[in-house]
């Protein structure tokens, strides 16, 4: 190659640079109008929410959609407080959430530890026996588990229908995935030199793996903490019809069913189901993205 | 130095050290999958050959439940079961979720894939939803659709309904699906957003590089390059929702409880009203065999599609 086509290139190059830049500014226009087109359209109906169930006089159904609440207040909470036993709900939520979580974090930490760290026959086996549970048909799962959750004698107490609605989703497939990835990355080198000072196990799992995998353990947390949070139709299903013991979830469905045409009441209880959740994501989002692309990728 | 059969002895109790300690540690978690997950892939299959209301030992009948289902042998003369045929052309149509979700879902990672200010912001925004439980979003999307809620309020606004008899798109039959559709769309997007990013972000961007400068245009990188390296994500996201797709239950359990007219009453709907409302679990689970079949054949589907998810 010569210098003078070397030259050329160049020149060629650069005018395509300066063509691009101008073409570039165009693109981002574009860009940021999409992104706030389905920005507004996925927050919109939160909005809404929100302003209804500040809202305490006039119609919520009208043409043009009203913006700002007419004549503010937070009657419509002290209401919601009043027609269901909402506190003790959210104390549910709150009971079901912490020993959910805790309690699948445990078994997903503990379990992946063997698979990724351990040599013992049937490691192999177990993991791909655990893998194939995501595509094996689980259609009757809903059915099953609730005959076996019965035969437990899980629904006879209170406090069994705590156990009841927890337990199935203690085993969670992409929380050993996770762990296992995270442990996968702890050099071997560590482990050794503990085992040759005579650790055990145990002492490992708690003073080595833990304390280095602590990221990958918010992250499932996050996760679980959204799901346990969220969830409704089991605990419909485990509980029936005693309101007293319904989730924040379901006591919110209940809500609608028995008042439907008192929306801004329910809005209210549609906004307090929903702020620890926007909150907790808020705060720990970089956790949270990390976890489910992790989960997807193990 | 140790001598050789000494340490093979030694090995061996090792071993089994181990392998007593590996299983110990994974006892809690392999016990709540046996109960949960294994046990009702096993009995669920086992129930679908019974008659079984819970109360009573399950009865085993052979294929009659899905001689009722299908309409052959002994149910011949009453024709298939038109409630599960019904409710499995729905979920078949829910299908169509699947490749508008990726659709959309890749071009918003795009989109957000850049180093522009506030995008952060945008992906929050996008992921709202996600998180939101489905409790609230039926509810909240029951309100949207209300006959003088916001979307009629566009949709009037842009000539596509007559402004001065709305009717809420929940509430007509022609509509309802297509509705409770967009919010499953509306409340994934996010979600898949989030998978697509990160294949795009483990693609090598030399790669894409080395095209613009052989002069490739921006639809020729994107096709020749970023959309087969994605190729493993596709797979990965498009079977998930596929899945979930045909699985759905959970909006419309909420938002319009298969109503109105049986317009959006699903598959497992039908399977969650017999199990539970008639409570002839023996004949729920049979149509859950089925429902899985039909969700393994669509796997094999977009495995086909996607080339079974190898990046070329």
């Amino acid at each position: 190659m010569t210098r003078d086509q070397t030259n050329s290139q160049l020149e060629q190059a650069w005018a395509l640079r300066q063509k691009r830049r101008s073409s570039q500014l165009i693109t981002n226009v574009i860009v940021y109008v999409v992104l706030f087109v389905i920005a507004f359209i996925s927050i919109y109906p939160f909005l809404w929410t929100v302003r209804s169930s500040f809202t305490t006089s006039g119609g919520l159904f009208e043409f043009p959609p009203g913006l700002w609440p007419t004549s503010p207040g937070i009657r419509n909470y002290v209401e919601v407080f009043q027609l269901v036993p909402i506190a003790r709900q959210i104390l549910n939520s709150v009971i079901i959430c912490f020993f959910g979580v805790g309690g699948s974090v445990l078994l997903a930490t503990l379990g992946a530890y063997p698979l990724a760290k351990m040599n013992f026959p049937g490691r192999d086996a177990i993991f791909y026996a655990i893998l194939a549970t995501l595509i094996l048909p689980n259609e009757a799962g809903l059915i099953v588990n609730f005959i076996t959750t019965k035969t437990l004698g899980l629904l006879q107490s209170d406090a069994g229908k705590y156990v009841a609605i927890i337990l199935p989703a203690l085993g969670n497939v992409a929380g050993l995935f996770l762990m296992r990835q995270a442990y996968l990355s702890i050099p071997l080198e560590l482990l050794e030199a503990a085992r040759m000072d005579g650790a055990s196990e145990l002492t490992i799992w708690r003073r080595i793996m833990l304390p280095l995998t602590l990221p990958t353990i918010a992250a499932f947390s996050i996760l679980q903490f959204v799901a346990f949070w969220n969830t409704f139709l089991w605990p419909i299903i485990v509980i029936g019809s005693d309101r007293q013991l319904y989730p924040l979830s379901a006591g919110l469905l209940d809500l609608s069913g028995s008042f439907a045409s008192n929306t801004r009441a329910v809005s209210a209880g549609a906004v307090i189901a929903t702020i620890p959740i926007i909150i907790v994501f808020l705060f720990f989002q970089r956790y949270f993205m990390r976890g489910l692309e992790g989960a997807v990728k193990g | 130095m140790v001598s050789a059969p000494d340490l093979h002895s030694g090995q061996r109790s090792r071993v089994w050290r181990d392998t007593l300690i590996a299983y110990a540690f994974m006892a809690p978690v392999l016990l709540v999958k046996l109960l949960y997950t294994f046990w009702p892939i096993v009995f669920g299959v086992f129930l679908a050959f019974t008659e079984y209301n819970v109360i009573s030992a399950p009865k085993w009948i052979g294929l009659r439940n899905f001689e009722e289902l299908f309409g052959i042998g002994s149910f011949a003369a009453r024709g298939p079961d038109r409630d599960f045929w019904f409710g499995m052309t729905n979920s078949l149509k829910y299908v169509l979720v699947v490749p508008i979700i990726q659709f959309l879902s890749i071009g918003l990672a795009m989109l957000v894939n850049r180093q522009l200010p506030g995008i952060a912001l945008f992906r929050t925004a996008f992921y709202v939803p996600v998180v939101t439980s489905f409790a609230v979003v039926g509810l909240i999307w029951g309100w949207m659709y209300n006959q003088y809620g916001p979307v009629n309020y566009i949709l009037t606004t842009l000539g596509l309904m007559n402004a001065s008899n709305p009717t809420g798109l929940l509430n007509n039959p022609a509509t309802a699906l297509p509705a409770v559709m967009f919010v499953t769309i509306w409340k994934g997007l996010g979600y898949y957003m989030v998978l697509y990013l990160a294949g795009l972000q483990s693609i090598d961007r030399t790669l894409e590089e080395a095209a613009v400068i052989d002069g490739a245009n921006r639809w020729e990188v994107f096709w020749f390059i970023t959309l087969p390296g994605l190729r493993p994500t596709i797979l990965v996201c498009s079977l998930l929702s596929t899945v979930s797709a045909i699985k759905v239950f959970e909006e419309i359990y909420v938002m319009t409880q298969g109503g109105p007219a049986g317009s959006t009453y699903t598959a497992l709907f039908f399977i969650y009203n017999k199990s539970f409302g008639d409570f002839r679990f023996g004949y729920g689970a049979a149509a859950g065999l089925v429902v899985a079949a039909v969700s393994l054949v669509l796997g094999i589907i977009n495995f086909r599609l996607t080339r079974g998810g190898r990046a070329s």
